[in-house]
């Protein structure tokens, strides 16, 4: 079998996946009946709901054809994400200012050319923005410097 | 008069001013980021959600509306001047608008969507007023099951007006609902899909998923795409359009209004349904409609109009029925929730002040508009020429505090980073992230309601079709599904949403 439409192939597989792991992890919460439901009845359904349509996108990609794939730019969604999840990491004890640099710097890499100078002048703009803004003009309770 | 009455409480709870100054703020920040070429009215919302937590509801729904219309005008600052549509409500403005720009009557365009999108504020408002009371006291007598197929009527529509394949959108609305559902569940207290992390506890935070998907994937998402160098326009020139101009444009600015008003209310419909039924009704009925495409006045006064009536009365179903029609309709609904607010037909009984204060303020707001866009289009003009480069850290550090800052929780930044993947990948797949947003918010009301309704029936499932309202919602939303499978109409469809 040939996939014809590998858009909607890996879409309906993204959606199986999901599906899959819902049903997975509500194997122990309690259905309950229709006219008393349980914590487990409306997500099982909806994960079956959702694994059948997934389903369907598979099925009609091996009938239909579609566009293909375009490329997947995995270098610039990993320096992003990995630069959030840093800054998750580091805002507690780091503090603003140094998350801010750190999530720059990544941000920046991620992009097309990379200019340092141009980057820390960015993240030098950038704390003192969210500095004033965020910290002086909001209130918001954030350290600005890491806390000893 | 009610109306009157009404409208007289919300002018002064709008006019006060502290919620001037939020509505001002609001539209100016609105319009500054809209501008910003690559940055759309959902993702400026998105952005700038956690500034309004620290505010009053008022004031906060006050500033949310405001950055919402600013930030729909800016980008069609930035369509007209360079091209770049910052998102796809106003892709039918460049046609004409670009054309216009080029050939040195960049004022004039600018100036006729200022006017035409104040006439609609004006016209939406005074229609929100009129509409919303009779809306919500029908709604109160909502029972569960009318609710729920409510619901199920609301999401379907929405699936069907958006783009794309239905397929996918139907799943994607069923993917959001899921992870609605995430959390601690109300009835039982059972901990549901927490995956062991107490940061799950109280479910994904609504920003969290928000700014991932239309923040920091839509960030990914840009940068591969080749930025298309834009080429800002000479001068700008004189923005007050010429009486000739207003004179041609007002059957325009009528039709658009009229068009957009009502496809605004609709689930799905909003924005961008409406600029692109009124450019195409507008070539239809309009004299000469040849010039159209070849910078026509009209073809800008017509589609600014519909967008900006149509953003504005998809607040309609959001206040009355806590039913958003887009994802900034959901927006404003997680809004609420953080305040404490349920949506609902409620919200106008119970906070009479923040309800009428939010439909004055929206008349202001656009008042607004016109005094800040007409003299300020030089200032504009020069944010225009910021590189994407320098933009798109910026957007992802804003996303980043506001997530944490919702919370002061550190893992909803892990929550946005794997929402971000998990956007950019269904953005490769062409799977719209609307409908997902819609069904997360949608999710937990629509599990209660569909419990409390089986619960009365004990059961049964038929009371869905049973009850006469219920059953029209779901007669509605199963004819919308057969009209759009149907394939005649499919191909109609895509061509009428064709970019």
């Amino acid at each position: 079998m040939k996939i014809r439409a590998p858009k909607d192939f890996w879409s309906g597989v993204m959606f199986c996946g999901f599906a899959a792991v819902a049903i997975f992890a509500a194997r122990g919460y309690s259905l309950g009946s229709a006219g008393r439901m349980g914590p487990g009845y409306f997500p099982l359904l909806l994960a079956g709901l959702l694994a059948s349509l997934g389903g369907a996108l598979i099925a009609r990609s091996v009938v239909l054809s579609g566009e293909p794939l375009s490329r997947f730019h995995v270098l610039p969604l990993a320096l992003i994400a990995a630069g959030v999840c840093l800054f998750g990491v580091s805002i507690e004890p780091s503090g603003l200012a140094v998350s801010l640099a750190v999530l720059t710097l990544m941000a920046a890499l991620s992009g097309g050319r990379f200019r340092l100078g141009e980057t820390l002048a960015l993240a030098a703009a950038l704390i003192v923005f969210s500095v004033g803004v965020f910290v002086y003009a909001l209130g918001l309770p954030l350290n600005i410097w890491p806390s000893l | 008069m009610d109306v009157i009455s009404n409208l007289g409480l919300g002018f002064a709870v709008a006019l006060t001013l502290q919620n001037t100054a939020y509505c001002f703020i609001g539209v100016l920040l609105g319009t500054v980021i809209g501008v910003l070429p690559g940055i759309g009215p959902v993702t400026t919302v998105a952005m700038l959600l956690p500034i309004s937590f620290t505010l009053q509801p008022e004031a906060a729904l006050i500033m949310l509306a405001g950055i919402y219309y600013g930030a729909q005008y800016g980008g069609s600052t930035t369509a007209i001047l360079v091209n770049i549509p910052g998102e796809a409500s106003s892709v039918v403005t460049t046609i004409d608008g670009h054309q216009m720009a080029r050939q040195g009557r960049a004022g004039p365009a600018l100036g006729i969507a200022a006017l035409g999108s104040f006439f609609a504020g004006c016209v939406a408002t005074l229609l929100i007023a009129l509409a919303a009371p009779p809306l919500a006291s029908i709604a109160l007598q909502f029972g569960p099951a009318e609710y729920f197929s409510l619901m199920v009527c609301g999401l379907i529509a929405a699936v069907v007006l958006a783009r794309g394949s239905l397929l996918k959108a139907v799943a994607m609305v069923v993917l959001g609902l899921l992870l609605g559902l995430v959390g601690t569940d109300v009835n039982s207290g059972a901990r549901r899909f927490n995956f062991g992390m107490t940061g799950l506890a109280d479910g994904i935070e609504f920003v969290a998923i928000s700014m991932a998907i239309y923040g920091i994937a839509e960030v990914v998402y840009n940068l591969e795409k080749q930025q298309a160098a834009g080429v800002v326009a000479g001068a700008v020139g004189r923005v007050w359009p010429s009486l000739a101009d207003i004179k041609q444009c007002a059957g325009s600015i009528l039709r658009g209004t009229a068009l957009g008003a009502i496809l605004g209310v609709l689930p799905g419909g909003g924005a961008l349904l409406a600029s692109f039924a009124a450019y195409t009704l507008e070539k239809k009925v309009a004299s000469a409609p040849r010039q159209f495409g070849n910078g026509d006045i009209r073809g800008v006064a017509a589609p600014e109009s519909a967008n900006n009536a149509g953003a504005q009365t998809s607040f309609i179903p959001m206040l009355t029925l806590g039913i958003p029609g887009n994802p900034t309709m959901a927006m404003m609904i997680g809004a609420l929730m953080i305040h404490g607010i349920a949506p609902g037909p409620r919200v106008m009984t119970d906070r009479p002040g923040l309800f009428w204060g939010l439909i004055a303020s929206m008349w202001l707001g656009n008042l607004m508009l016109v005094v800040l866009n007409l003299p300020m289009v030089g200032v504009w003009v020069r944010l225009l020429r910021v590189p994407y480069r320098l933009l798109y850290p910026a957007i992802i550090a804003f996303c980043c505090i506001g997530a944490y800052t919702i919370n002061n929780k550190p893992f909803d930044a892990f929550v946005m980073a794997f929402f971000a993947v998990f956007g950019y990948v269904a953005l490769k797949l062409d799977c719209e992230p609307a409908p997902l947003i819609l069904g997360f918010v949608l999710g937990p009301m629509m599990e209660e309601n569909l419990r409390r309704a089986l619960l009365i029936s004990r059961g049964d499932p038929m009371v869905f079709l049973q009850e006469p309202i219920s059953l029209a919602f779901l007669l509605v939303a199963a004819g919308l599904l057969v009209v759009i499978a149907a394939p005649a109409i499919r191909v109609g469809r895509e061509e009428s949403l064709k970019e």
